[in-house]
């Protein structure tokens, strides 16, 4: 076995090994140290999950059989299309608020890296693992790092957040194990394409049974993907924590969103006869209420970092939508739009950072305040970003958007998806355009101090912000990607199959 | 091809300018004009072919799952507009070099100014929808930043803001409409789309995709009732006024209903839709313009007014019609583009532009008198001007309608009458600004403008006049292919003279002249009935609508989200209520196959004590030290439940966590009020979340019935087949943890880990302020240290430590193993802690704790690592049994050093919590400073 | 037996899920730990209850399910770690805020942050 056939588990183990490194006397002293470690790492990590990513276009699926027990006994990961496309992003994000944080946020208190870090390695964790219960596992190491992330910085009022944020998803991590618990019951296996196989066989009792366990999952999935009514907790919480780590979590809904589009997409899609589609008559209307919920939040939105938050919402809500959908040409749609609404939301989270650090007293408030030393540029981005999160030429944005309205094919679903989706973009733009103008043009007075950003803080938002027009530019080759990994993840993976992939 | 590039040029464009920025002034012009002006030789290389009625398009795929290909035509339409766009683009180019004072950065302006001629040519000669509203939308973008351009003045902002509100979202209903339409037609290649006309007309979706683009063309197009933000867009610098709002970009939605024409147009619905829209904004605009004394403004509602003119004849539905619209399409921008200049240069050497101020200029400013005046009556239709032309044409398509049935002589009357207030107003805005006495107040004395700066309009004029003394000869060739472009088969009969002979056209003109004079002569009257009226600024109109819905939505929004996490986790329980009952209700029994096991006595005990420990629990919730009793008495039972049903490692797990946890809620409790105050939740929600959890709780209760009571295929016979073989270990729990799922545990010693570094860094931070007494008041013990305590469980510690030892070493094959060893050590060390103190423990045991869950995940992670060497998975285990003298044969196993590191974890993380805690309760009694 | 062992876990779930809706923090903590005694507990249960024969090789021929034995565990190990990370948290809440409602004293305005 060549250190390449290890590739699928790297993602896991970088974050891991050098998480734990920084913990040791030598880097854990020296602040400096970390940050070039954990930026290298970052960069490595890049590099191999599109290694991964090209290997898999090669050779298709790829897997790791941990403890070489063969599924469905031992853990399997699996590397397809999907998973390792949502691994490249993390990575990317992961490089990006790594840039962000060494501008000076990662002084603020003990242990940044480590548990950024340990964020990553569960979120790789989740996306690559093919097992039920391992899936849960690393749910719980994302979240744990995620708590101890969100009070980074101190402060009251992410103390308050926290609470709320910890203490439902403590609920939420005690359904999942419900859930879970109900599911290995009926079907007597925690893989998922074991379970796959074995849903369309239950008899008729087990089968209600695993069909109320399949939907406690969707209820602990939405609590993280944030859907209605689980969204509670999402403004308060990015809004309050420091710049990267709210940044990092632009992802995190979207963990929920991938779970969702795992379980009940696939286990519980087409192919699960009498369970199958289970979660749709519910997604639908959630995920129109949510884009709706989320506009109205958007539209009272008084600070710039709440407004991503509901920004996120709105995200979710859309991606919900692709879900309920259930076509390929749908998920391929919401494959790209969720690239670039993780990508545009993550950079919006960081600017609003610089533009608090830059506006004093009135921070990221949509208040008139004195003009900030780095309007100029600043601006720009925000112009950019904005035209992006609304779906407006020429950034990647209206590609999304105009695939998901494509792939509304059914004139009764188009009735509603078509005024919800474009009404959600016409609220965004004046929410934004009265943003932009509020925190640009409506200054009293020059700008009295020299406070400026850190050029790497710059260097990671423009990370992300590059992204956006080159998925336009190469729009064709995304798009086409994101077809393939529709079709594939639709197609579902029986454990033969999976089997055979090992050989 | 040359054309393909046409649209490319002026975008490399854009950076331009920024870069000349640099250089003087007249430097940055040119090289910002140089491009554009390529890209206009570029359109006259090909102008012949298309005047010989050709048409070309070609085009490259770009993002084909979503029909959207980069691809160019380059028909009549296109020539035409396309020559506009950077004819008076350049002009405009010139006249803002003069036009901009010192303090505006002239870079941007330009670099704004030439990413709109780029949209707007990527509108024109866009052979894909999709890439013609990529186009769209970013000609409402660069209009934003070029209305907002003097960002500084509010009105600037407001009237920026609303321009691209209104824009925007007439572009989103587009999008949906083009996407629409692509359904229908099954592609978004205009070759296609142009030619299945029919075929959308009769399709289902006509209505709805000829509203979406008629929305989206008449936001741009400043229709009623979408006008409003026309006027307000005059905030802008009056170079971008004149090439955005007279030439061009009003013209984008024209320009649409003329590319559609064969598609959408012809039906009763676009008849009377787009002819009766037309109509009511000619009269509209025609009116106010009159009563406007701002030059700009009064200029803005021509602007619509003649807007709705041209809608009004693309409504009519007939080809004579249509042609007309074209001609009055090029004549509008002509003499409204060099109107506005001439508005922009009194503006600049006068200081205002009110004309109740600026009276008398034509001897201040001769030449430019001259030029306005010759534009406001080409405006106003006088012959020998190519305003006359269109004018006729359009006087005698009203005569060839029949919207209104036996009404529809009502039309050419208000065309008649919408003419007089044309003339009328042209009339005002000569007579007033270079007539009329003597300027009143100005700031400055006005003078003629620097030589260039009246070049463009010279220009333009002479247009004027050429096309309105020999049309034929200047732009029948042009018309004739455009109008080709637009009907999409071959032209009728149609005569471009100035002379047609005595017919009723021309006594609707004579009568809209003399009517237009009636109406200038007797204005006071008309003022002082228009005085009546309250104005009202759709600005302020707009923005309060905006402001009522942001205070309707934080309305909203506060009552949604409160801030309660009460509120959330019941939304949170009660959604979990809702999705998981309804199965259950169609499940007609839940007891399964299998038989039940016979109940005893002990199990009844066991769980009487379960059900009376929670109930007491939450009975005395607000005793928090009696409800953390209870609370351990029940977790006491699980444990022994454990034991009982065949799980000896559980019971041991739950048994010492169960420990180490009520030390840390003891700990905890310390700094809590010993009692809850009850007053805070009210009644209603008690009973709702009473009634919520207990649902919840009988359904758990019947699925886990359910679920002991089926029998269940699993795959654990395998772990029982291959513990021993495969795993080198007898206790199958266990092998599983360390072996077959090996990686759960790792994952698992992980965020235990977390946690730890966590719980440091919240007690890092912490300020506690401590009481000095007790919450019933009494004195806290003087001896911290009980000697006998302190004896017995030092003497205690080897003990606990050769247990945990045993207990690690026995695991592989017989209850135990290192996360229940490592919580024994743990428990041995914490009683040291509480024994003698976190001080004399810091002297003895000086690791920090957190190096040693590091260390403990190192060495569980290398072990993983390990098996790669042998070319084997991560986690793969190894096991050998090996035979030394006097100790005999034992087992060796890459699992054992595997739960090393579980042990070293699982000590590091619960030391480091408890002690950080412990450091807290033992420091000054009166504040906890931050370490 | 399997009803009186369902009658209980229902039971603990419900109170535990009970005191999760209060509004203390300490409070939320012990309804958490009620709760992940009822989870373990159900989920042991999902392979059956088996009495005397616990999954230990010897000479008996049928055992436990192993498997659902050792998810608890790594269940509890989680849950443990859960736990202490809340009641630290819910000190530091306590220590912040000077309340241990889980709202704080003041309603929480994302706007009047701060600077930390």
């Amino acid at each position: 076995m060549s250190l390449f056939d290890h590739l699928v588990i790297f993602p896991v183990l970088i974050p891991f090994f050098v998480a734990v490194v920084m913990l040791f006397p030598r880097l854990n002293n020296s602040l400096s140290a970390q940050r070039i470690v954990a930026v290298a790492t970052n960069l490595l990590m890049v590099v191999v999950a599109f290694a991964l990513l090209f290997r898999v276009e090669e050779q298709g699926i790829q897997t790791y059989v941990l403890g070489d027990w063969s599924a469905p006994f031992g853990i399997v990961l699996v590397a397809d299309l999907f998973s390792v496309l949502m691994v490249c992003l993390s990575a990317i994000l992961g490089l990006a608020v790594t840039l962000y944080a060494t501008g000076g946020e990662d002084r603020t208190g003990a242990f940044f890296y480590s548990l950024i870090m340990f964020q990553v390695m569960g979120i790789n964790g989740a996306f690559l693992t093919g097992d039920a219960f391992n899936l849960f596992v690393f749910f719980e190491v994302l979240l744990i790092a995620s708590y101890s992330l969100m009070i980074h910085g101190g402060g009251k009022h992410r103390t308050q957040a926290n609470i709320h944020y910890v203490f439902l998803n403590l609920i939420g991590s005690s359904l999942f194990l419900f859930g879970l618990g109900t599911l290995y019951g009926t079907l007597g296996t925690l893989n998922f394409a074991d379970m796959a196989d074995r849903v369309p066989l239950l008899s008729s009792n087990e089968l209600l049974i695993a069909k109320s366990g399949a939907l406690l999952l969707l209820a602990v999935f939405g609590l993280k993907a944030a859907m209605l009514p689980l969204h509670f907790w999402l403004p308060k919480a990015y809004s309050a924590t420091s710049t990267p780590v709210a940044a990092l979590f632009a992802i995190m809904t979207k963990v929920g969103i991938y779970s969702i589009w795992r379980v009940h997409g696939v286990i519980f899609g087409d192919q699960a006869g009498e369970l199958a589609n289970i979660a749709l008559p519910w997604l639908w209307p959630i995920a129109l209420l949510t884009i709706v919920a989320g506009s109205i939040a958007l539209l009272a939105s008084k600070s710039l970092r709440v407004l991503c938050s509901n920004l996120v919402i709105v995200s979710v809500g859309t991606l919900l939508i692709t879900i309920s959908l259930n076509t390929v040409q749908a998920t391929a749609a919401g494959i790209y739009y969720l690239l670039h609404s993780t990508v545009a939301c993550a950079a919006m989270f960081l600017l609003a950072g610089l533009i608090q650090q830059q506006r004093g007293q009135a921070e990221d408030r949509f208040v008139a305040a004195r003009a900030m030393s780095q309007s100029g540029i600043l601006g720009f981005i925000f112009a950019l970003l904005a035209i992006a999160l609304i779906g407006m030429p020429p950034l990647s944005g209206f590609v999304g958007k105009a695939l998901i309205l494509q792939s509304v094919t059914v004139a009764s679903q188009a009735m509603w998806v078509f005024p919800i989706l474009l009404g959600g973009g016409l609220i965004a733009l004046i929410a934004l355009s009265r943003a932009g103008t509020s925190l640009f043009w409506k200054t009293t007075g020059a700008n009295t101090s020299a406070l400026k950003g850190h050029p790497n803080q710059y260097l990671a938002i423009g990370l992300l912000v590059a992204i956006l027009p080159l998925m336009v530019i190469f729009g064709g080759t995304v798009s086409d990607y994101a077809q393939l990994a529709a079709e594939q993840l639709k197609s579902g993976l029986s454990l033969q199959q999976l089997n055979e992939v090992t050989k | 091809m040359h054309y393909f590039w046409v649209p490319f040029l002026p975008m490399f464009g854009i950076i331009v300018p920024l870069l000349a920025n640099k250089l003087n002034r007249s430097a940055c012009t040119l090289a910002t004009a140089l491009l554009p002006a390529l890209a206009l030789g570029l359109i006259f290389l090909d102008l012949p072919a298309v005047l010989a009625g050709e048409s070309f398009s070609q085009s490259v795929d770009w993002i084909p799952q979503l029909g959207l290909s980069l691809s160019f035509r380059l028909d009549g339409l296109a020539a035409l507009f396309s020559i506009l766009i950077l004819g008076i683009g350049l002009l405009v180019i010139l006249y803002a070099r003069y036009y901009l004072s010192e303090k505006d950065n002239m870079g941007y302006f330009y670099s704004y100014l030439i990413m709109f001629m780029t949209a707007m040519l990527g509108i024109v000669m866009s052979n894909n929808m999709l890439q013609l509203w990529f186009f769209w939308e970013l000609t409402s973008i660069s209009s934003f930043l070029l209305i907002g351009f003097w960002s500084h003045n509010s009105d600037a902002r407001k009237g920026a803001r609303m321009a691209l509100t209104i824009t925007g979202a007439g572009g989103l209903a587009l999008l949906a409409g083009i996407i629409l339409l692509g359904q229908v037609v099954g592609s978004y290649e205009l070759d296609v789309v142009l030619n299945s006309g029919e075929l959308v007309k009769q399709s289902p979706y006509y209505i709805a995709i000829l509203s979406l683009f008629l929305i989206g063309a008449f936001t741009k197009s400043a229709q009623f009732p979408f006008h409003f933000w026309l006027p307000h867009a005059m905030a802008a610098p009056t170079p971008v006024s004149a090439y955005l709002h007279s030439a061009t970009m009003v013209k984008a939605g024209i320009f649409l209903l003329a590319r559609f024409y064969p598609v959408l147009a012809g039906t009763e619905t676009w008849f009377v839709v787009v002819s009766l829209t037309g109509l009511f904004t000619l009269l509209l605009g025609a009116y106010t313009a009159l009563f406007k004394h701002d030059l700009k403004g009064l200029l803005a509602y021509s602007t619509i007014s003649h807007l709705g003119l041209i809608v009004l004849l693309l409504g009519l539905n007939t080809e004579l019609a249509a042609i007309a619209a074209i001609f009055h399409i090029m004549n509008h921008a002509v003499f409204k583009a060099s109107l506005f200049m001439a508005a922009g240069i009194i503006d600049h050497e006068s200081g205002s532009r009110d004309m109740r101020k600026i009276n008398g200029l034509l001897k201040y400013m001769p030449i430019t008198a001259t030029l306005a005046m010759v534009a406001s009556a080409s405006m106003a239709g006088v012959p020998l001007l190519n305003g006359f032309l269109s004018k006729e044409m359009f006087f005698a398509e009203t005569l060839e309608q029949s919207i209104l049935g036996a009404m529809s002589w009502l039309i050419p009357v208000l065309a008649t009458i919408a003419g007089a207030f044309s003339v009328a107003y042209s009339l005002r805005f000569i007579h007033d600004v270079f007539f009329n006495g003597e300027p009143k107040g100005l700031t400055k004395t006005p003078h003629e403008p620097p030589r260039y700066m009246r070049v463009p309009v010279e220009i333009l004029v002479t247009i004027c006049l050429l096309v309105g003394i020999f049309p034929n000869y200047t732009i029948g060739p042009l018309l004739e292919s455009t109008s080709l472009a637009v009907l999409n088969h071959e032209l009728p009969e149609y005569s471009l003279s100035i002379w047609h002979g005595f017919n009723l056209p021309l006594l609707m003109s004579g009568l809209a002249a003399t009517g237009g004079v009636a109406i200038y002569l007797n204005r006071k009257h008309l003022f002082k009935f228009a005085g009546m009226f309250p104005d009202i600024d759709a600005k302020i109109v707009f923005e309060s609508c905006i402001q009522a819905a942001v205070a309707w939505a934080q309305k909203v929004n506060m009552k949604l989200e409160n801030g309660s996490l009460q509120r959330y986790a019941f939304c949170l329980c009660f959604f979990a209520l809702l999705l998981i009952a309804p199965p259950l209700f169609d499940l007609d029994t839940t007891r399964g196959s299998l038989p039940e096991t016979p109940i005893n006595g002990a199990v009844l005990v066991a769980a009487i004590l379960i059900i009376a420990g929670s109930l007491a629990t939450i009975i005395w919730s607000h005793y928090r030290l009696i409800a953390l009793l209870m609370l351990s008495l029940v977790g006491l039972v699980v444990s022994i439940t454990f034991a009982y049903f065949s799980a000896p490692d559980l019971a041991l797990t739950q048994l010492s966590v169960e420990i180490v946890t009520v030390i840390l809620l003891l700990l905890a409790l310390y700094f809590f009020p010993q009692q809850t105050p009850t007053s805070k939740s009210r009644p209603s929600h008690f009973v709702r979340d009473l009634t919520v959890a207990s649902f919840i709780g009988c359904i758990i209760g019947a699925i886990c019935f359910a679920l002991m009571t089926h029998p269940l295929d699993s795959i654990s016979e395998f772990f029982l087949a291959n513990s021993k073989t495969g795993g080198g270990g007898t206790n199958v729990v266990n092998v599983i943890l360390v072996d077959f799922r090996g990686f759960d545990t790792f994952g698992e010693i992980t965020v235990l880990g977390i946690a730890a570094l966590g719980i440091h860094k919240l007690i890092a931070r912490m300020r506690l302020s401590m009481r000095t007494k007790d919450y019933d008041g009494r004195l806290w013990a003087k001896d911290k240290y009980p000697v006998l305590l302190s004896v017995v469980s030092q003497s205690l510690l080897p003990l606990f430590l050769l247990i945990s030892a045993y207990i690690f070493m026995r695991g592989h094959n017989l209850p135990g193993g290192g996360f229940i060893a490592g919580l024994i050590t743990s428990i041995a060390l914490i009683q040291q802690y509480l024994a003698h103190g976190v001080d004399w423990m810091e002297k003895r045991v000086n690791v920090s704790y957190h190096y040693m869950i590091a260390a403990g995940l190192t060495i569980a992670g290398l072990t993983g690592l390990g098996s790669w060497i042998f070319g084997r998975p991560f986690l793969t285990s190894w096991f050998e049994y090996v035979s030394l003298p006097w100790i005999g044969k034992f087992e060796l196993a890459s699992a054992l050093v595997f739960d090393i590191g579980v042990y070293f974890t699982v000590i590091g993380a619960t030391l480091l919590i408890l002690a950080s805690l412990g450091k807290l309760t033992t420091k000054d009694r009166l504040t906890v400073g931050e370490r | 037996m399997e009803l009186v062992y369902a009658i209980c876990v229902g039971f603990m779930s419900a109170c535990g899920i009970f005191l999760m809706l209060r509004g203390h923090t300490f409070t939320l903590v012990i309804g958490l730990t009620l709760l992940s005694y009822a989870v373990n507990l159900f989920l042991f249960a999902s392979g059956g209850l088996t009495i005397g024969e616990p999954a230990v090789l010897s000479s008996s021929e049928n055992y436990a399910d192993p498997l659902p034995q050792a998810l608890v565990l790594t269940a509890i190990v989680i849950g443990f770690a859960m736990t202490a990370f809340a009641v630290i948290l819910a000190m530091r809440g306590r220590a912040d805020l000077g309340s241990d409602h889980v709202d704080g004293i003041e309603p929480f305005d994302p706007l009047a942050e701060e600077k930390s």
